[in-house]
């Protein structure tokens, strides 16, 4: 019986284990409970992966999200809600705190509903604007869904075939005949911060206006945003990598558009992607995809066994190397860095002595980490050095480590002697010389009569 | 104290019973030595002083831990981060090296003393082997007996000697003065007796004086000072010429075993006069070899001629060699002696160290008191005599108190020189006034030394007869030498006592207060920071961090990177935005400031702050200006009158953050400026106050990490603060996003 | 009279006009003809208007001064040797232009209106107007100025100064003419003077083996030392101050501080001290006369007395809580 209790709880923890790397405690907030009944296949996608979901209002009582300091929830899920505020208990203040000790949050907005100013205030610290007026709706009249919004142009049909630049990760990209539906979309506009990355940019065609004040027509200087500099899905990645993604449509979320079909101007109807873009999306924030873990460091010297000794003498040939692995949804596998793209090692004092590629080593099938290294030759200056890897690449956690090792001076006896140096040569059988010299004048001296005195006084 | 057994050395006729008698005096003397040093022990406990002996203090315990070798090459990662220091290579191991050797010596005896009473207690126990220095150096320059005994008294209890070597202060000052002293006893001897022996005993102490103490160049350039004064006077000798040549050429090796003199010996201008002199005594000596062999004038005056030639074709080589850079100029410390102005425009970094300001001559007479004008006697009466070590003492006094004119600090070396020829005229007194008869001279006593007697006519024949001078003047005397003695007790006492690392203060009613804020903060640091925690500071306290704190430090009292120092300077003297990338760069933890304004602590870092500013200018003249800390009117403030500069400054804004708050609004006062402060307080944003200590001397800082949602720290602060970012309207052109 | 005054200004205006219409390259040629016969250029208000008119690809660099005595403008006056040396130095060592450098002189004579329009209220001012177009171009087009704050710089110092100001040009040094005056006539001294020493040898070298001359010296060089005077001299302490009352105050009331006098008294205290004292060490012995003997004794050993109390009281002016003393200045 209680073996058996024992592997139940031993199976459900595995479970548990399965899920995201933080934790499996998620709240969602929406305005009333009820509402989750549409959301239903997403929630019972996350409920699947293991998560532990609470619903709950910004008005309710007994919300906290921390408990005597400590997170009471891994991961927030802010569902629209029609409030101006969202109340003491979810002010912008506490929601970085929330994110400072590395909870996981997911906004998903509407233009039918206001963005609450909590909100809007939270995701103005991290550099993401939104329309004046906390609401603006996208259209664009190349690229809409003509099975619903035909007349309006709200909804927009994407395909995300590329991500925004070449060399990062394509997490959410999607086939090129593959189409997402974004319903009733906000749009967002990015500041320069390099903890930001769009997910899904607006079509160059498309653009925001306030659906209440400009009925007519869109004034320039009060153009909110328009093109690409207009994202709909974003990701932030906080220093201590806790993440935070923006979502403009929360409808493309709920279960009648994860199996509608959209089509285009021209083109015919197909079944949106909305499903896998929500498992992805959600997969990502609640880090479950992309987290990176250091193993273990190693560095020593070329040919000793010492690892990781705290001092090395100037031009020391080191070897150095680093294990990493990566979170996939439900287990730890080798992670592959871009080939074009590999971590790096630099050498460091004040300022980078080498920056050195580490290349990956072989490994085999069953390995769960995949070690990286390099050979170097420490730089003729002693100091204290710091012997760090940042790689820091959007849509994987941050991976920045720093082994601090004192780099010393030649010790007074480990230059060449100085019968080594063939240069010596001539100095060294001059001291032969003068010393021979002298001891011969010394015996001469000794053993020579003394010779009779000089008549003359030298005094 | 001697004075009193002064007149008991009258008595015992036997020449045994007056050495048994000379060598209890000399017990006596050594033992009055070291009690006069214990003051602060007593007063406080036995711990180490000030800010260089906390260095050495840790290098000796590295040493007595690690062994002589490890102590040879050790890099030192936990000073100068991130530079760390060849401290191996550059200390002077001597005086780590004298406590280790005598630690493992009572350990081996199986006398448990722990290596910090060792230390704590050296100085005092050399000033004991120095007085006997003194008295073996004065027996050489008279027969009187009583001089070196009176010359021993002195040096024991000067004030100018005690400032550096109380207990607790373990400063290479510590040994070499008694290194200066034996030394120049031996070079007396070696050239009195023209002896090999005694020449090579001299360069022996004189390598073990360069292994000790950066000032054994004194001696570098006195003795071939002398001996050049004695070229001069036309008294070159066999004698002379063998002890030099001894002395140099053993002396120089020896000193080039020194991994931190190195070559310096043959490559730099304060080396060369030896060097020169050593040359200029080999044409001597040939010159004076060829003379003795053929005579005839001409010959001789052609000789001089070629002899003065030589000397000046050397000179100017000496001088062509320097400008072309084969022969290091004057360093900045020795070249500041003779232009007194050039440091305070070339080298802030040695103008601002308050030991190397000029002396006032109350500093004189507190140092030496009646000696001070015992000293030009006792010249004149050198004069009397002249013989070739009275040149030397003659020689040491000039040179001697022009450098302790100069520099505060060089008031040690002159001290010796001051006991030696004070000693001289007292005894010289003493005798004429206290013997017995008019016809017996002081002469008759001098039994031990076969000196040549002096040619002097004018004091010997007649002597005292009244009963009456002879009283008033003996007893004036020993009223002056009593009061002596008790100047010197209380100088020490109440100048020279105090470790600085712990004020003590009086209350109202008398009773003694200890202010231990330095100590209070260094066990903060100790306690509550990571082992690898950098610690900031103005390099005064870099020592003592290391020492007590025992965290990495970013610049000690081991002034040797300037830009280094003046990087802290700039991270101090400039707006947070500038230091802060500089405090990230250099990987700082922690900011610890001395701030006097609460307790009135003059010693602050506000009133060093201008040296810190001009050391920065120094290497970022754009960047950071001195003007720019003055008003319009020329003043240096910190009141509402203040510079912007200055109120932006990171040093003013962690000086007097939330400082106000100690003070009923609007009440604000710096007590050491005696200025009311501006009611609003300067406000922190990169870094954050981690600590302040009882009396607020010390207050310590802890650095921000980097915001953790990419915010700039005074958005970030603002936030904390409440104040919403504002929804801004745009104004011109976009900024837009490029991906 | 005022007809002629009006198309005098007419005419310097066109004049000005048709120069700034000039291209800065034809500008800057014209000027550096001209700088190469003499540079500093002496400017007047129209060159100096049509020689920092913008769009120029030249650097200029003027120094706006007042040279005549009645502006008793002395830093003024000691600047501008200095500055012509740099100016002259700097054309020499460039002649082909490649700093794009020039060099001006505008007194407040000449160009009143220039130092009313940009409000200077003081002189000497240096600018630095750096090129607005070219490679070397900055983004202000405003001057740079000199921060006279430390009395007359030296050549030097503008140049150390000019040189971190226009980085990637060459920078020419500046050369100071040789004094061969001053070599010359030092040369004659010290040759002169070996002779007179080679002559008159017979006379000073009496003089130099005396040694009670020397005696007297090392006694006075030590004193002079012992008693303050290099503190006297490096901090150029005042000889005495005034106490706030009308009176003079001889001594500092400070422990780390003193006055020029104090030397003075202080030295002569110790001096006649120690002179005292080898006195009645070498020189009262000797008196054959007992009573004589005897009463100089007693009197020298009462001045000691006298000055050892007189020393101890000034020391205790100067040291507030000092304990000891002696009668009669107690």
């Amino acid at each position: 019986m209680r073996s058996l209790l024992s592997l139940a709880v031993l199976a459900a923890a595995s479970v548990v284990s399965a899920v995201s790397v933080t934790g499996n405690r998620l709240l969602v907030v929406l305005d009333d409970v009820a509402e989750k009944e549409s959301y239903s296949k997403l929630f019972g996608s996350l409920a699947d992966r293991g998560f532990d979901i609470t619903y709950d209002t910004p008005r309710s009582e007994d919300l906290q999200l921390f408990h005597l300091g400590e997170r009471t929830y891994d991961h927030i899920v802010f569902l629209p809600t029609k409030v101006k505020a969202l109340g003491p208990k979810l002010t912008p203040q506490i929601l970085l705190d929330f994110v400072n000790a590395a909870g996981n949050i997911m906004v998903a907005l509407s233009a039918t509903t206001p963005a609450s100013t909590s909100t809007v205030a939270f995701l103005a610290e991290l550099g993401i604007s939104l329309p004046q007026e906390r609401t603006g709706l996208v259209v664009d009249h190349f690229n809409y869904d003509t099975v619903s919004a035909s007349e309006k142009h709200d909804t927009l049909v994407l395909h995300n075939s590329k991500p925004v630049r070449y060399d990062m990760w394509d997490v959410f990209s999607l086939r090129d005949d593959e189409f997402l539906a974004l319903p009733h979309t906000v749009g967002h506009t990015l500041g320069a911060g390099e903890l930001l990355t769009p997910i899904l940019r607006a079509p160059s065609t498309a653009y925001s206006y306030n659906p209440k004040e400009q009925t007519e027509a869109v004034d320039p200087d009060d153009l909110f945003a328009a093109g690409q500099q207009l994202a709909l899905a974003s990701a932030f990645q906080a220093r201590n990598s806790a993440r935070v993604t923006v979502l403009g449509s929360a409808e493309m979320l709920q279960d009648k558009w994860f199996d509608t079909k959209v089509a285009v101007e021209g083109g015919s109807k197909v079944s949106t992607k909305n499903a896998e873009f929500a498992k992805t999306l959600t997969g990502w924030t609640f880090q479950e995809l992309g987290v990176l873990r250091v193993e273990e460091i190693e560095h020593r010297l070329k040919d000793s066994n010492e690892t990781n000794p705290e001092i090395y003498r100037i031009k020391n040939e080191v070897h150095y190397q680093i294990s990493l692995s990566e979170y996939r949804w439900d287990a730890w596998v080798p992670f592959n860095a871009n080939p074009n793209d590999p971590p790096q090692l630099e050498v460091s004092m004040l300022s980078p002595f080498h920056r050195l590629n580490l290349a990956p080593e072989e490994h085999s099938a069953t390995d769960r980490t995949r070690t990286y290294s390099t050979d170097l030759i420490l730089p003729d200056q002693h100091g204290i050095f710091n012997l760090r890897v940042n790689y820091k690449r959007p849509f994987y956690t941050y991976v920045d480590e720093k082994c601090t090792v004192s780099v010393r001076h030649m010790a007074h006896d480990e230059w060449p002697r100085s019968f080594v140096i063939s240069g010596a040569w001539p100095w060294i059988s001059g001291i032969g010389a003068t010393v021979s010299g002298f001891v011969m004048f010394c015996a001469i001296w000794v053993y020579s009569k003394p010779a009779a005195p000089l008549v003359k006084k030298t005094q | 104290m001697a004075v009193a057994q002064q007149n008991a050395l009258l008595g015992p006729p036997s020449q045994s019973s007056r050495t048994l008698l000379r060598v209890v005096i000399l017990l006596f003397i050594a033992g009055a030595a070291i009690a006069s040093r214990l003051f602060s022990v007593i007063r406080f406990e036995s711990i180490i002083h000030e800010f260089d002996p906390w260095f050495n203090f840790r290098a000796t315990k590295y040493l007595v831990a690690n062994g002589f070798y490890k102590f040879w090459d050790w890099f030192d990662d936990r000073t100068w981060h991130p530079l760390g220091r060849v401290t191996g290579g550059t200390l002077y191991p001597g005086l780590m090296v004298t406590s280790g050797v005598i630690y493992h010596i009572l350990q081996a005896l199986t006398i448990p003393i722990d290596i910090r009473n060792i230390c704590v207690l050296l100085a005092p126990a050399f000033s004991g082997l120095t007085a006997f220095a003194a008295y073996l150096l004065t027996n050489e320059m008279t027969t009187s007996p009583s001089a070196g005994l009176l010359a021993a008294a002195f040096m024991g209890i000067a004030p100018g000697y005690i400032s550096r070597s109380v207990a607790g202060s373990y400063d290479n000052e510590a040994i070499a003065i008694f290194l200066l002293v034996f030394t120049f006893y031996l070079w007396i001897k070696a050239l009195k007796l023209g002896s090999m022996l005694w020449g090579a005993l001299c360069a022996l102490f004189y390598g073990y004086m360069v292994a000790s103490w950066g000032g054994y160049a004194f001696i570098t350039c006195i003795l071939p000072l002398h001996a050049f004064v004695l070229i001069c006077m036309g008294r070159y000798s066999r004698r002379l010429y063998v002890s030099y040549t001894t002395w140099y050429a053993l002396g120089t090796l020896a000193s080039m075993q020194i991994p931190f003199v190195g070559f310096l010996p043959v490559k730099t201008s304060e080396h060369m006069p030896a060097l020169g002199i050593f040359g200029f005594l080999q044409l001597v000596g040939f010159i004076d070899y060829v003379r003795s062999a053929i005579s005839g004038r001409q010959f001789q005056a052609f000789l001089i001629t070629v002899l003065v030639a030589t000397f000046g074709i050397g000179l100017a080589g000496l001088v062509a060699l320097t400008s072309l850079g084969y022969i290091a100029p004057w360093g900045g410390r020795f070249y500041s002696l003779w232009d007194t102005g050039y440091a305070k425009v070339h080298i802030p970094i040695i103008a601002s160290v308050s030991e190397h300001q000029p002396t006032a001559w109350p500093a004189f007479f507190f140092d030496l008191n009646i000696l001070v004008w015992l000293l030009p006697a006792g010249i004149w009466l050198l004069y009397k005599e002249l013989r070739d070590e009275h040149v030397f003492v003659i020689t040491y006094a000039l040179c001697g108190s022009y450098f302790a004119g100069v520099m505060v600090r060089l008031m040690l070396t002159l001290t010796p020189i001051v006991c030696v020829a004070a000693a001289i005229a007292a005894s010289k007194l003493l005798d004429t006034y206290l013997v017995k008869s008019p016809s017996q001279t002081s002469t008759s006593e001098a039994g031990e030394k076969k000196a040549p007697k002096s040619a002097d006519k004018t004091a010997s024949p007649l002597g005292v007869s009244s009963m009456v001078s002879k009283l008033t003047i003996v007893g004036a005397m020993i009223v002056y030498l009593l009061m002596f003695v008790s100047h010197c007790t209380w100088v020490t006492s109440n100048a020279y006592s105090s470790p600085s690392v712990v004020l003590a203060s009086r209350m109202p009613d008398g009773s003694q207060h200890i202010i231990d804020d330095y100590r209070e903060a260094y066990q903060w640091l100790r306690q509550n920071t990571k082992e690898d925690a950098k610690i900031m500071s103005w390099w005064d306290y870099g020592y003592q961090i290391g020492g007590m704190a025992d965290r990495p430090t970013l610049v000690d009292n081991n002034t040797w990177n300037n830009t280094h120092i003046a990087t802290v300077g700039k991270a101090m003297s400039s707006r947070e935005e500038v230091s802060y990338p500089i405090m990230r760069q250099h990987e700082v933890d922690y900011v610890l400031i001395v701030f006097g304004g609460l307790l009135g602590y003059s010693g602050d870092d506000i009133n060093k702050f201008l040296w810190m500013v001009r050391i920065a200018e120094g290497i970022w003249p754009e960047e950071v200006k001195e003007r720019d800390f003055f008003t319009a009117r020329g003043e240096y403030r910190v009141d509402d009158g203040a510079t912007d500069t200055m109120k932006n400054s990171l040093m003013y804004k962690m000086s007097y953050h939330n400082y106000q708050s100690m003070f009923p609004p609007g009440k604000a006062a710096d007590r050491v400026r005696g200025v009311q402060l501006p009611s609003e307080g300067p406000v922190l944003n990169t870094i954050e106050e981690a600590y302040t200590t009882e009396n607020w001397i010390i207050r310590i800082y802890k650095v921000k990490d980097l915001d953790n949602v990419g915010r700039d720290h005074f958005s970030a602060a603002a936030f904390d603060r409440g104040q919403k970012k504002k929804a801004t309207k745009k104004r011109g052109p976009r900024v837009l996003r490029v991906d | 009279m005022r007809f002629f005054k009006s198309l005098l200004s007419a005419t310097l205006l066109i004049a000005g006009a048709l120069a700034a219409k000039k291209s800065p390259t034809e500008r800057f040629s014209e000027y550096h003809t001209k700088a190469l016969s003499s540079s500093p250029l002496k400017l007047s208000e129209t060159s100096y208007k049509s020689l920092t008119s913008t769009p120029r690809d030249y650097s200029v660099v003027v120094l706006l001064t007042a040279l005549e005595n009645r502006f008793g403008c002395q830093l003024c006056r000691d600047f501008q040797p200095e500055y012509d040396l740099l100016g002259k130095g700097w054309v020499k060592g460039d002649k082909k232009a490649e700093s794009r450098l020039l060099f001006g002189t505008l007194d407040f004579v000449d160009g009143r209106d220039v130092f009313v329009s940009l409000g200077l209220q003081t002189a000497p001012v240096l600018l630095l107007f750096q090129p607005t177009e070219g490679p070397h171009a900055v983004a202000s087009k405003d001057p740079i100025r000199y921060d006279f704050t430390t009395g007359p710089p030296t050549a030097e110092q503008v140049h150390g100064w000019l040189s971190r100001h226009l980085t990637d040009r060459p920078h020419p040094p500046v050369k100071r003419p040789i004094n061969w005056q001053r070599w010359a006539s030092a040369i004659t001294i010290i040759l002169g003077g070996i002779t007179l020493v080679a002559t008159a040898s017979p006379y000073i070298l009496p003089v130099i083996q005396n040694r009670a001359l020397w005696a007297t010296g090392s006694m006075f060089f030590v004193l002079l030392f012992t008693s303050g005077y290099m503190f006297c001299q490096i901090r150029n302490v005042p000889y005495v101050t005034g106490n706030g009352k009308g009176g003079v105050s001889y001594f500092a009331g400070s422990f780390q501080n003193q006055h020029g006098l104090e030397t003075q008294v202080v030295g002569g205290l110790y001096g006649i001290l120690a002179i005292t004292f080898t006195v009645l060490v070498t020189k009262v012995p000797t008196i054959s006369n007992p009573r004589y003997q005897q009463v100089a004794a007693v009197a020298c050993g009462g001045t000691i007395f006298l000055l050892q109390s007189a020393l101890l009281s000034i020391f205790r002016i100067k040291n507030g809580g000092y304990p000891f003393s002696l009668p009669p200045f107690m």
